[in-house]
């Protein structure tokens, strides 16, 4: 190991929340050498953020405290500094880039004049001319196209992967030694992740910084880390060079997140005999369970005074898809192309322009509301976002029931209640869990609870709309695990709109790419994700982060049992 | 994982607890809670007649004798809220039915039985008939609001504690009635103008709003144009213009105030249900085939109800205040007390009584600070980003 630019030592960082104490980071060490990235693994709530912005500084201090520990960049102690000190080391030689492209740009200022202002701040006696210069260098620095004449444009006229790199050009442009980047690619697509991790790479191979980076996953851990720290509820578990930690985790709690990765877990064999024969065609005399043909659905652009309509989103455009009864059908994308949209057309939530959906051979589209109802208990869906898929200000009973009284299934409201109670055992909660309300619940159990709902109708089909992406992997592994559970006993069909391509290959029979409204590829996963036709699925395909070739082959070898 | 220490407070009841913890917020529902007895009891807490007495060993209350329409109508009401209040096997939704269908049995029943003698003297009171007892309970205020004291030559206009022979707390205004009691009886109208010109504004806001917000499109804008038109009026000049032609009316000022001032809360609900409409416990109650009504009022108002809530805390302060302007400009009710007529009358009198501004001044601004004090801390209970600072989970 050469020189540590940043030593961390025996740090502990409390959060003082109403009257209890939160041991948000607890006696953590690291050291990042000149030149190298160290990457903070861990879940949500393991205190890596925390820990980041405990090295800047950044904590409010009448909530934060440092009961023990150093923080030693060059040789200076960051906690024993005052905050004007601090202030000047702020930018200049730590910089820091965040999560949330849309919200860390000033909407209100140019991305120029963001820039200048830092560097101005950090050289006072920097001209405006030379500002200017060096800001269109730091942006051309980050590879944004034209950079000169996009001084002048506004936050919202760059898209995410752009303002990322403008926030990157930003936290360089004094030159810091020490980048913390607080998991900058989660909320970006990954062709457009493959490029910022690029770019970060070989920003850091031009500049020679060191880089502190927080991710919850381990694909980009393989990409950016030299040295790899795993943090479970605040404590450090574990720490060593990437290669060691992912090759050969000493600590059961990193054995445990790397078995829970879609792409680690043990594939199910799967009932393919049922519909298909060895080609995975489907027999002829199957028709499909749910039949989408030539949708559309396309959003009308309003402008003017009379609120002419002069052009249409076209979100979903001439798509034809087939689900087949008892398969689990992927559908993949990036953000905006649709895929949410499609899902939603199906269930008659959003109202089709043109086309048509079967479900046994019952077409939806034209149906009043009322001709409708029946048919609902057909099709249910499950949602992306645990906050707000459950109604806060309904007992977990009332979700479940209301609609079981609707359709008429069940006889009296103590067989609901019965029924409901199952339903939640299905999804191995406890029966008394009835009895509360959604916020006494933890994310994922939320999610259990939401495909609950979407099961008390008995349904035929359901609509998941990305309903793993905001839990932790442990969490997912399990949700995943008890689909295919569910799958399994009910016979059931599902539409699994993902981003995920590991969670695809790991769930799905079947898998659609979808860009831009458009089909670009479908067919039996297998094919789809090994054997790419398609230019962008090729290019989706090659932008996901995997964990190093060392696993590969065990990784094989296991799908190969399976099949 | 973590697993999150959970607790089993509902929605409503961690509301109502936040909303309760500050002092201020305290101190607003005692006064609140002073009025709403003040108003419910005000003939047994200041009248010119016995509560109870014996006459050569027969037991009367002539206090229940004389009972007006009315008081009768308000005691039972407060009394099924009471009742309703403690019923807490039925769900809200059936409380607040039964509390209104009691309230309408109430009134007709009140009208149809109770029958006050319709001749009224209080100087009678004072004569043998009723002072020559056994013995008798009077009120806390023996003095009705309307009672002059003629017979007692109540000169008027005298300081607290500056009468002869008789003790009134708050003095006594030009005509020589006490001024405690016509304070005690004018929280009947504060109370009533607030909450029933604020109900109506929130019957029309809720159910505009809510069809702006749910239906969109062609609905929304048609609705948008009338709130608009109906922001521009003027409430005050239009409460004057109805006084010019019509007459003085308690009632016809509530109605007023109220259809003049629902469009803040109609803009409320229908934000809250244009964001509701697309969250996904609400795509999920239509992908059920759940019912329009179960959508709109069980999935959909309650979770938006919230800052509309806040709204008429504040609406209700406003009321108020509208109803003192309107009698401090001698265009108010004229046979029962008000708390802005009381500051008309310290206003026109020759000389500065400053127990007739101090006392009715006093109640409004305590009525008003305390109403928006509930609303504030109401306001501060329900924001999320609030709450999460006093020990929420992150």
């Amino acid at each position: 190991m050469s020189q540590p630019l940043l030593e961390v030592r025996n740090l502990r960082t409390y959060l003082q929340s109403g009257d209890r104490e939160v041991r948000a980071v607890d006696d953590v060490s690291f050291s990042i050498p000149k030149g190298e990235t160290f990457c903070l693994v861990g879940e949500s709530g393991s205190g890596k953020s925390v820990c980041a912005l405990s090295v800047i500084r950044l904590l409010p201090q009448g909530i934060a405290s440092h009961p023990s520990g150093e923080i030693v960049l060059n040789g200076q102690d960051l906690l024993k500094l005052d905050d004007p000190r601090i202030r000047a080391v702020r930018g200049s030689h730590i910089a820091m880039i965040f999560q949330e492209p849309m919200t860390s740009l000033n909407p209100v200022l140019t991305i120029g004049e963001q820039i200048t202002e830092t560097l101005q701040l950090h050289y006072p006696d920097m001209s405006d001319a030379e500002a200017e210069q060096r800001t269109i260098m730091a942006l051309e620095q980050v590879q944004i196209p034209h950079a000169s004449s996009r001084f002048r444009d506004y936050p919202h006229q760059l898209s995410g992967g752009q303002r990322q790199r403008v926030m990157i050009a930003m936290a360089l442009a004094c030159k810091p030694q020490l980048l913390i980047a607080d998991e900058p690619t989660t909320a970006l697509d990954v062709t457009v992740q493959a490029e910022i991790l690029r770019l970060m790479r070989k920003l850091q191979d031009d500049t020679g910084m060191s880089m502190l980076f927080i991710t919850h996953d381990f694909g980009v851990v393989t990409q950016m880390a030299q040295w790899v720290g795993v943090m479970q509820q605040g404590k450090m578990v574990e720490v060593g060079s990437c290669t060691e930690v992912l090759r050969n985790p000493q600590h059961p709690y990193t054995r445990q997140l790397l078995a829970a990765l879609p792409e680690n877990l043990a594939k199910p064999v799967r009932g393919r005999s049922l519909s298909q024969n060895a080609a995975g065609e489907l027999a002829a005399d199957q028709a499909p369970l749910v039949q989408i043909r030539d949708l559309k659905v396309w959003f009308p652009i309003k402008k003017g005074l009379l609120r002419r309509t002069v052009d249409y989103v076209r979100a979903v455009d001439d798509v034809s898809l087939d689900i087949p009864q008892g398969e689990i059908v992927a559908l993949v994308g990036e953000s905006g192309c649709g895929k949410t949209t499609l899902g939603r057309a199906v269930l008659q939530l959003e109202k089709p322009t043109a086309g048509s959906i079967q479900i046994q051979g019952q077409e939806l589209i034209g149906l009043s509301a009322g001709e409708l109802r029946p048919l609902r208990r057909k099709m249910q869906i499950a949602f992306q976002d645990p906050q707000s898929s459950l109604n806060p200000r309904l007992l977990i009973e009332t979700t479940l029931a209301e609609p079981m009284k609707v359709h008429g299934i069940g006889a009296n409201h103590e067989e609901r209640i019965e029924l409901a109670a199952q339903l939640l055992e299905s999804v191995q909660l406890k029966r008394h869990f009835l009895w509360r309300y959604p916020h006494e619940f933890s994310g994922g159990q939320r999610q259990r609870i939401g495909l609950a709902r979407a099961l008390t109708l008995d349904p035929e089909f359901i609509v998941c709309d990305e309903i793993t992406s905001a839990l932790d992997v442990s969490v997912q592994a399990e949700i995943l695990q008890l689909l295919l559970s569910i799958r399994q006993q009910r016979n059931l069909s599902l539409l699994f709109i993902t981003h995920n391509i590991g969670v695809v290959e790991y769930l799905s029979d079947r898998t659609v790419v979808m860009y831009k409204g458009k089909i670009v590829e479908q067919g039996l996963t297998e094919q789809v994700c090994s054997h790419p036709q398609q230019a962008y699925t090729q290019k989706l395909l090659s932008a996901v982060p995997r964990l190093k070739v060392e696993n590969k082959p065990f990784l094989k070898l296991n799908k190969e049992i399976a099949l | 994982m973590i697993e999150h220490v959970v607790s089993r407070e509902s929605f409503a009841s961690r509301i109502w607890r936040r909303t309760l913890e500050g002092v201020g917020v305290k101190v607003g529902f005692a006064w609140v809670m002073l009025l709403v007895f003040a108003a419910v009891f005000a003939p047994f807490l200041a009248n010119s007649m016995p509560l109870l007495m014996s006459k050569e060993g027969v037991i009367s209350a002539p206090v229940l004798q004389y009972l007006s329409v009315e008081d009768v109508w308000i005691l039972a009401t407060f009394f099924i809220a009471l009742a309703v209040y403690l019923l807490r096997r039925l769900s809200t939704g059936k409380r607040i039915l039964l509390f209104m269908l009691g309230a309408l049995v109430a009134a007709v029943l009140a009208n149809l039985f109770v029958k006050p003698p319709v001749l009224l003297i209080y100087d009678n009171f004072r004569t043998a008939a009723y002072t020559e007892v056994d013995w008798r309970i009077m009120p806390p205020v023996p003095y009705a609001p309307t009672d002059y004291l003629r017979d007692l030559n109540s000169r008027g206009l005298e300081a607290p504690f500056a009468s002869e022979g008789r003790i009134h707390l708050m003095g006594t205004e030009e005509n020589g009635a006490d001024v405690l009691s016509r304070m005690i009886h004018a929280c009947r109208i504060s109370l009533s103008i607030g909450l029933i010109a604020s109900g109506i504004a929130l019957l029309i806001g809720v159910v505009v709003g809510g069809l702006m917000g749910y239906f969109s499109g062609i609905v929304d804008i048609l609705g948008m144009r009338l709130v608009e038109i109906f922001e521009d009026i003027p409430t005050l000049f239009l409460l004057l213009t109805f006084v010019a032609f019509f007459g003085r009316s308690l009632y016809m000022m509530m109605v007023i105030i109220g259809v003049t001032g629902w469009s803040g809360y109609a803009r409320y609900v229908r934000t809250e249900f244009l964001k509701l409409r697309k969250q996904d416990y609400v795509q999920a109650a239509v992908a059920s085939g759940l019912p329009l009504t179960s959508i709109l009022f069980r999935h959909m108002l309650p979770n938006g109800v919230a800052p509309l809530l806040v709204a008429v805390s504040f609406g209700v302060a406003g009321a108020i205040l509208s109803e003192a302007t309107l009698s401090f400009l001698g265009l108010g009710v004229v046979d029962a007390p008000s708390w802005g007529q009381m500051l008309d009358q310290a206003v026109k009198s020759s000389t500065f009584n400053w127990w007739m501004a101090v006392f009715p001044g006093g109640a409004i601004f305590m009525t008003v600070f305390s109403y928006n004090l509930i609303g504030e801390a109401f306001r501060d209970a329900i924001d999320p980003q609030l709450a999460r600072k006093t020990g929420g989970d992150k």
